[in-house]
């Protein structure tokens, strides 16, 4: 992995951090942007939190044997089908989220990702700055992407490498009674199940959809 | 950076992150001289073929960026370069 960090990478850093503190965005609009420039729509992970949110016997199988519930969601580890990497790391587990317990996923070593589930691995998560920072400093790394726990709630944060792969499963969030597991699954975003974000009723990253009517339209 | 360490992505992996502070400027709502997406644009295509013509892209997104942000004085040169020298010792403790 490339360890050196170039003056570019500080600058872009800084100019960030600058604007963030004169309050021309916020920490959490900037990580939701960029997630926004990597991963549109729901991965399989998401709806086998969904799933996990509104079935519990799902959930008991997820946290027990996730290998099976990653099947149930049409991803099998022993199969990735390209986004998994030509190693054999078959130990999958998945974190849950309780309302004292916070979990987050780092690979200090390289950046060892839960691929097949989630699709690729972030920028950021690759990089020094996240990697050898996390451990030392969870609370200062998480705030950088706008992420302030309570003091009540404990923040572990979980190591993967070659054998092992981890997914956070976040508490489900306020004002989703009711909803179906596409909802649901819809704001249970990338960074959600990395532990670097909440889910959030109305933050997804779906494609955008909203266009303004054409100048030319086709039947003219 | 890319050569010295044989690595073949396209770009460098502070870019998605770029994007999103782009972004996220172009949709800040309040009234400070941030720069409007026109205007950002037009001066990152000026800048880029003039000014910071001899660096590759999106190297010199960045730098048009910053350059856009000073000139503007929505940042000032003393504290980004303050910033800088705070950033990468966090980066490197």
């Amino acid at each position: 992995m490339v360890d050196e960090i170039t003056d570019f990478e500080v600058l872009e850093v800084a100019l960030r951090e600058l604007c963030i503190e004169k309050g021309i965005f916020t920490a959490a609009e900037h990580r939701h942007f960029t997630e926004f420039a990597e991963q549109i729509g729901p991965t399989p992970a998401a709806h086998l939190v969904a799933r996990a949110w509104l079935e519990p016997a799902f959930k008991t199988l997820a946290l027990t044997e996730p290998m099976s519930a990653s099947k149930e969601v049409g991803v099998n580890w022993m199969e990735p089908t390209g986004f998994g990497t030509p190693s054999d790391f078959t130990a999958f587990q998945i974190l849950e989220d309780t309302p004292t317990l916070h979990n987050v996923i780092v690979c200090a070593l390289c950046s060892c990702y839960p691929r097949p589930i989630l699709g690729n691995s972030p920028e950021w998560y690759r990089t020094p700055n996240y990697r050898r920072r996390l451990v030392r400093w969870p609370r200062q790394v998480l705030a950088e992407f706008g992420l302030y726990l309570p003091d009540d709630v404990a923040v572990r944060v979980q190591d993967s490498n070659q054998k092992h792969r981890f997914m956070v499963m976040p508490t489900r969030p306020e004002g989703t009674d009711g909803w179906t597991e596409d909802q649901l699954a819809e704001i249970v975003t990338r960074d959600c199940l990395i532990g670097v974000a909440l889910p959030k009723v109305g933050v997804t990253t779906n494609v955008i959809t909203d266009t303004r009517p054409a100048v030319h339209p086709i039947a003219d | 950076m890319a050569e010295k360490y044989g690595v073949q992505n396209p770009v460098p992996p502070w870019k998605t992150s770029l994007d999103g502070l782009c972004d996220a400027l172009d949709h800040a709502s309040c009234g400070t001289d941030v720069p409007t997406f026109k205007e950002r644009r037009d001066e990152e295509d000026v800048l880029s073929s003039t000014l910071y013509s001899s660096l590759p892209f999106p190297e010199n997104q960045l730098v048009s960026l910053a350059h856009s942000l000073l000139v503007r004085g929505v940042i000032d040169e003393a504290e980004l370069e303050q910033r800088l020298s705070t950033i990468r010792n966090r980066l490197q403790s």
